[in-house]
């Protein structure tokens, strides 16, 4: 029987074992340490005494707690920030945190609250951000308002909330976002709005909330930060109610799963009796699309008509002379001429991202927008045999272009003359057509970001890149270079004033040594996702100071004479290659854990070979290669002595051994 | 005895594991529809959840603008939302695209915006086009994440078309 009583014996402590590991396994994650933890779906019923009592903050979301009272977090007294969301609490009971003077942010989030206690939320000096989302509330008196005087957020999203009305003592005096998305608040009155009559700049969100009616001069001489009522399925409710009110922002867009009523022009007359500055109408239709229907947009200095169905906008349109910014993303529209761009004479941003169909840009559609500084045409389908000086005809001050992701350009000598003053520009994953020696940016004297990832490019073409006198920052990310090598001479040495190269997933294996001989200025050089050996660095050797990324390349073994050139770099990442780990890199390796400092991303930075070290990190591996020629050479002499020494000893043992039988 | 010993030390060494949040096990599978030769069955591979799903109407004529009911908890806020589809057939892969669901600058669903830990339910039309779905047995990869790539959900489907 002994025997089975052992072997239960063994079983219950190696089960008690395995249960140890397991829950070490559910520590906290350290992001910040001593400071910023996360302990989310750990299914914690306690403050972990792994926690050190100087943590600030905390995620502890997703556990269970079902009730909170004032020994909970005692221990954390530097919290700031606490995330409770989903922890199952039904009971807050009072002074549970009396002792977190610091806290400013207490999310609540999806917690059934059944009560809070008067002192709940008693303590904290200064408690800014309050989220009791989905909390099942159905009353704001639910909230104990005692120690709310600093509060800046109030979060009340998804409850059962039906008035927006405060508590009587309920203190706005910090007040600036009050987020009621989701509720079932279907009318507002001048009651419920006379207590935050105070209040300034506020941003007001009924987002989700079906607003059936609003009492006439509700809003009336308040002025709002923003103003939400997503999704509201009739609009002329809004207008009337918002008389004579001033706000800032205005969001009044629906959504694709919303049956909103189309909009006509009376509707929008509302706006006449109001100040706003900043308009949203996203995935709204228009009824009777004419040149008055926005003729209350006098004020109006940004509208955005987002996926609002357009195929054009009637000319002439009235009343949009302060327009400032134009948002028409995801519409339907054939011709740039279609948008009547001389309706809008003081933009100066005009997007265009996303057209549903594909977007033609005709010839000087634009022309008439003499103060655009931003136009974005991404994702919208264009072509061009011959771009862009038609297209884009007197633009004088644009500053920045965006025409990425389209389809196929054909780009001649100087094709943005038309916009001389372009600062960015971006084409990335746009197909760039350019004929040999054509020299498509010259007269872009003043672009200092050039975005040319995945276009495609002719790369052998020596004046790609001239002109280009003071560009700071160029992205040639996804194009490749002949034989998979950068030479000598090369369509770089045009850009002097470089700071920042990336040459990523260029297939790139080798770089020649003074390839980039005439970049002088440069900062950061990303190099990842290619092929190269530690042959490559040496083209670097006249770089001081830099940020170096050659992750995810063929780098194995790094001989001592590259690594001054290394050592004179700020930042190196070396990480995802297949780094030797043997005597014959020992320089390298040494070199390695001597300037931890300066590498990036050494979690990642493994071991490749030998198979014993394979996938251990470099900071790791503790190599001893003792024996260098010299070594071996004293080594070999000493030995030699020893056992010359030996003989000697062995001849003279025996002569006594000898001499005295 | 030496058999009450190997049971014991087998016991005591996977007792512990499968004791764990979440489980060892998969999430069962679910039926999204079944309806007129077409049968769409999915199971969660999101280890932390499951999640509920159906589609009204299922036939093998797709009709365009699906209407769809979807619970689920967030784990995430979905300002930014996205989703990932890969469709295999025969174990070759067919389709593969990413559509976004919620951007900040352009909420395309009522639920957008919603926070971490919110409970969602969504019964409303996908905006989907209309598709006369061949004959056969499709494996279909469905990712939602946000905007850093943390996952939202995620759906192992299968959908047999006879």
């Amino acid at each position: 029987m002994a025997p089975s009583i052992s072997c239960l014996f063994l079983a219950v402590l190696l089960s008690a074992g395995c249960e140890v590991i397991t829950s070490s396994d559910q520590t906290c994650f350290e992001k910040e340490a001593n400071k910023t933890y996360n302990c989310e779906n750990l299914d914690l019923s306690e403050i972990p005494g792994t926690l050190p009592n100087s943590t600030e903050s905390l995620d502890f979301s997703f556990n269970f707690l079902p009730a909170i009272q004032n020994t909970t977090f005692s221990r954390l007294i530097n919290l700031t920030f606490l995330d409770l969301t989903r922890c199952q609490i039904s009971w807050i009971h009072e002074n549970t945190f009396q002792s977190h003077h610091q806290l400013s942010t207490l999310v609540l989030t999806g917690n059934p609250l059944i009560f809070m206690a008067e002192t709940a939320l008693d303590g904290p000096i200064s408690l800014k951000h309050l989220f009791l989302i989905q909390t099942g509330m159905s009353s704001l008196e639910f909230i104990p308002v005692h120690n709310l005087k600093n509060l800046e957020t109030l979060h009340l999203g998804s409850n059962h909330i039906s008035s927006i009305k405060l508590p009587k003592d309920f203190p706005t005096g910090n007040l600036k976002v009050l987020d009621f998305q989701n509720n079932a608040i279907h009318y507002l009155s001048r009651e419920d709005l006379n207590s935050l009559k105070q209040v300034t700049n506020l941003s007001l969100n009924f987002n989700g909330n079906d607003i059936k009616g609003i009492e006439p001069g509700a809003f009336k001489s308040t002025v709002f930060q923003s103003l939400n009522f997503g999704g509201t399925v009739n609009l002329s409710v809004i207008f009337s109610g918002l008389q004579n009110s001033t706000v800032q922002s205005l969001w009044l867009g629906t959504f694709e799963d919303t049956d909103a009523q189309d909009l006509s022009s009376a509707m929008l007359k509302g706006l006449c009796e109001m100040s706003v500055e900043s308009l949203n109408l996203q995935t709204y239709r228009f009824s009777d699309l004419s040149s008055t229907m926005f003729q209350c947009f006098t004020h109006l200095q940004q509208l955005d008509l987002t996926a609002t169905h357009l195929t054009g906008l009637p000319s002439g349109m009235e009343g949009m002379n302060s327009l400032k910014k134009l948002v028409l993303n995801v519409n339907n529209f054939d011709q740039l001429c279609q948008i009547n761009a001389a309706s809008f004479p003081s933009l100066t941003h005009l997007y265009i991202r996303g057209n549903m169909k594909k977007l033609h840009l005709g010839t000087g559609c634009l022309e008439k927008l003499e103060n655009l500084q931003k136009l974005d045409l991404s994702h919208s389908d264009i072509d061009a045999s011959d771009c862009c000086n038609l297209q884009l005809k007197t633009l004088p001050h644009l500053q920045s272009l965006n025409l990425s992701y389209n389809e196929p350009l054909g780009l001649q000598s100087e094709a943005f003359k038309a916009c001389p003053r372009l600062e960015l520009l971006d084409l990335a994953y746009t197909h760039l057509r350019v004929n040999a020696a054509q020299s498509p940016f010259q007269n872009l004297h003043l672009l200092q970001v050039l975005n040319l990832s995945h276009c495609l490019l002719d790369t052998s073409n020596q004046h790609l890149l001239e002109g280009l006198l003071d560009l700071r920052h160029l992205n040639l990310q996804g194009n490749h270079f002949q034989d998979g090598n950068i030479p000598k001479t090369n369509l770089l040495q045009k850009v002097g004033s470089l700071e920042i190269l990336v040459l990523s997933s260029c297939d790139l294996s080798s770089i020649d040594q003074q390839a980039f001989n005439s970049l002088g200025k440069m900062h950061h050089v990303d190099l990842s996702h290619n092929s190269l050996t530690s042959n490559s660095i040496e083209a670097l050797s006249h770089l001081k100071g830099i940020h170096l990324n050659l992750a995810a390349n063929g780098i194995r073994v790094i001989p001592s004479h590259l690594l001054p050139i290394l050592s004179q770099q700020s930042t190196i990442n070396l990480s995802h290659n297949p780094l030797d780990c043997t005597c014959s890199n020992i320089h390298f390796l040494t070199w390695y854990k001597e300037n931890m400092h300066k590498l990036e991303d050494s979690e990642e930075t493994l071991c490749a070979n030998p198979e014993s070290l394979r996938r251990v990190k470099l900071s790791d591996v503790m190599l001893s290669c003792g024996i260098t020629p010299v070594g071996a050479f004293f080594l070999v002499v000493f030995l030699l002595l020893l056992v010359i020494l030996l003989i000697f000893v062995v001849k003279f043992l025996l002569r006594w051994k000898y001499q005295h039988i | 005895m030496s058999n009450v010993m190997t049971t014991l030390l087998v016991w005591a060494l996977i007792a512990p594991s499968s004791g764990g949040h979440g489980g060892g096990d998969a999430w069962p599978t679910h039926m999204a529809c079944s309806n007129e030769g077409l049968e769409v069955l999915y199971q969660s591979c999101d280890p932390l959840q499951d999640f509920g799903f159906s589609i009204d109407q299922c036939s093998k004529q797709l009709k365009s603008d699906l209407n769809i009911r979807f619970g689920i908890i967030l784990r995430q806020d979905i300002k930014e939302l996205f989703l990932d589809i890969a469709l295999v057939s025969d174990g070759s892969s067919i389709l593969n695209f990413s559509y976004p669901i919620c951007e900040e600058d352009f909420p395309k669903f009522s639920f957008c915006g919603r926070r971490k830990g919110e409970q969602i339910y969504f019964a409303g039309p996908i905006n989907n086009p209309g598709l006369d779905i061949p004959v056969g047995k499709y494996h279909v990869l469905l990712e939602l994440y946000d905007e850093n790539r943390s996952m939202v959900a995620c759906a192992n489907a299968t959908v047999i078309c006879s």
